[in-house]
């Protein structure tokens, strides 16, 4: 079954992007994702939400991927959070450890109550 | 699930990730990138980079990297990579090489033995050190690289060498056409009247051909029978070609030699292209079997020969000859209606009117037709008669 093809939305809520990864993130077209980060913290946001609600799965590439989103937040002491993860996002990201680069949320709206006001 | 089960299945499906990267349809830096993201995602490594050895300049070239200074990476020396374990990761630390800044493990590509690249790798994002595991599992991957780069360079090698070869072709081909040139130009010179007879009648020859939707192998051929279709007249005196009063019967036995002259001398040529020889031998036959040297008739004409005679009796017809006048375009045209079945087909009188109509109106890029004929031809009067003709000759 051929899946549908990767895509990625943003808006900006207050000093925070929010970003919705929608499909597999599996090949070269998950580099929008990190092309999207870019543009925000090009404009200065250290404060990047990204909503899987609508990405379920990741692979090798797609990791690669937000490892970039990572090294760029971190080099410029911003933060990432992520929200909506079904299981099989969070115990991969539990899995390679790469869960204490993020702030994890259950919704996108207590991501942004935290990025506003530090408290979770 | 314990960690290191959904570590070891992770490992297992980057596994396939990059069999799928490796083997997808993508060009060649689209499967090189998504193979480096396989990597650096299975290993959080931050930084990377993939290399290519090329043997001829005995220098690596960088296929992808993230996150290492360029200058580092165009130092490293692919000799002391070579003296490094297959396809086997080694702390740099441990290496002979001048250090990549960042980089923390590398691995040079071989396969068999043939050196092929080399793979750079940082440290993981999450720190700690490679787990014997890891590097186990990047040994594999690495093996895996190296075919993919071994294939595509010699892909890219076939792929030169192709192209080399075509282009040596096409070299042959424009050489050899000049010499078929220079040979008509001999043939034509022979006679004061006839120059560049055989050039127009291999143009003419060949439109029609392509016309017929005949292929550009067979066009070509058709295109060589037109130069070389008088070729005989070389054996026949300068004198006799020239002569202004008309040939006695001895002399025109002479001359209609030239045909099996032409054939004879065309025989002892391996040509590429089929029925060369018949076209030149047979391009003074006729459908009623009044023609030379053989009288065939009919079945025994093929297209190409019905192609060689009308095209080389129109040329002729439309130039001066010592013991007449040319004709205008229209009363030469008129002259090869009236000889419809007699002399000249039906089908190819047809596909020359509509070549000559194309060529008037501008619908074919290159004329090969128009640019030859009488400069005050009255072209809207002709075009006139082309119609009248191809409606007649296409009725049912």
């Amino acid at each position: 079954m051929k899946s549908a093809p990767f895509s990625v939305a943003s808006k900006l809520v207050g000093d925070a992007a929010v970003i919705y990864p929608k499909g597999y993130l599996n090949n070269l077209s998950g580099e929008s994702l990190v092309k999207e980060c870019g543009i925000y913290i090009g404009k200065g946001i250290t404060k990047i939400v990204v909503n899987f609600s609508e990405t379920d799965l990741i692979n090798s590439i797609g990791i690669s991927l937000l490892l970039q989103i990572i090294e760029d937040l971190k080099n410029i002491k911003g933060t990432i959070c992520c929200t909506n993860m079904s299981k099989f996002l969070r115990d991969t990201f539990e899995m390679l450890g790469l869960i204490q680069y993020m702030v994890v949320f259950s919704a996108e709206s207590d991501a942004l109550e935290y990025l506003n006001t530090g408290k979770r | 699930m314990s960690t290191e089960l959904k570590k070891a299945l992770y490992n297992i499906s980057a596994l396939a990730d990059l069999g799928q990267a490796i083997t997808s349809e993508s060009v060649f830096h689209e499967k090189i990138q998504s193979v480096f993201y396989v990597i650096t995602g299975t290993f959080l490594a931050n930084k990377g980079a993939i290399l290519s050895y090329d043997k001829s300049s005995n220098r690596l070239n960088t296929l992808t990297q993230k996150g290492f200074p360029q200058a580092d990476l165009d130092r490293v020396d692919p000799e002391k990579l070579m003296a490094l374990g297959k396809n086997e990761p080694c702390p740099i630390g441990d290496g002979p090489l001048s250090p990549v800044s960042g980089a923390e493990i590398v691995t040079p590509l071989w396969v068999g033995d043939g050196f092929i690249g080399v793979l750079f790798l940082s440290g993981k994002l999450t720190g700690g050190p490679y787990t014997e595991e890891e590097l186990e599992l990047l040994n594999v991957i690495a093996h895996q690289i190296a075919i993919a780069l071994n294939n595509h360079t010699l892909f890219m090698d076939l792929s030169d060498k192709l192209e080399e070869n075509r282009r040596l072709y096409e070299e042959m081909r424009h050489i050899y056409h000049g010499t078929l040139q220079a040979f008509a130009a001999a043939i034509d010179a022979k006679d004061a009247y006839t120059q560049n007879h055989s050039y127009r009648v291999a143009k003419y020859s060949a439109a029609i051909a392509r016309e017929l939707g005949w292929s550009e192998h067979d066009i070509e051929g058709m295109y060589v029978a037109g130069y070389l279709h008088d070729v005989g007249k070389l054996a026949i005196s300068n004198d006799l070609l020239n002569k202004v009063t008309p040939f006695t019967p001895a002399e025109r036995m002479e001359i209609r030699k030239h045909s099996t002259t032409s054939h004879e001398i065309t025989s002892k040529i391996k040509f590429p292209w089929k029925n060369v020889q018949d076209m030149v031998w047979h391009h003074h036959e006729r459908l009623d079997g009044r023609g030379y040297p053989e009288a065939l008739a009919h079945e025994s004409l093929s297209d190409g020969v019905r192609i060689l005679s009308l095209a080389d009796s129109f040329d002729a017809m439309t130039s001066q000859r010592p013991y007449r006048k040319k004709m205008d375009v229209q009363s030469a045209i008129g002259e090869l209606k009236k000889c419809l079945e007699s002399q000249f087909d039906n089908k190819i009188l047809l596909v020359f009117c509509k070549v000559l109509e194309k060529e008037i109106k501008g619908e074919l890029p290159e004329p090969d037709i128009l640019p030859h004929l009488d400069r005050n031809s009255d072209l809207s009067v002709i075009s006139s008669m082309l119609e009248a003709i191809i409606q007649e000759l296409s009725a049912p």
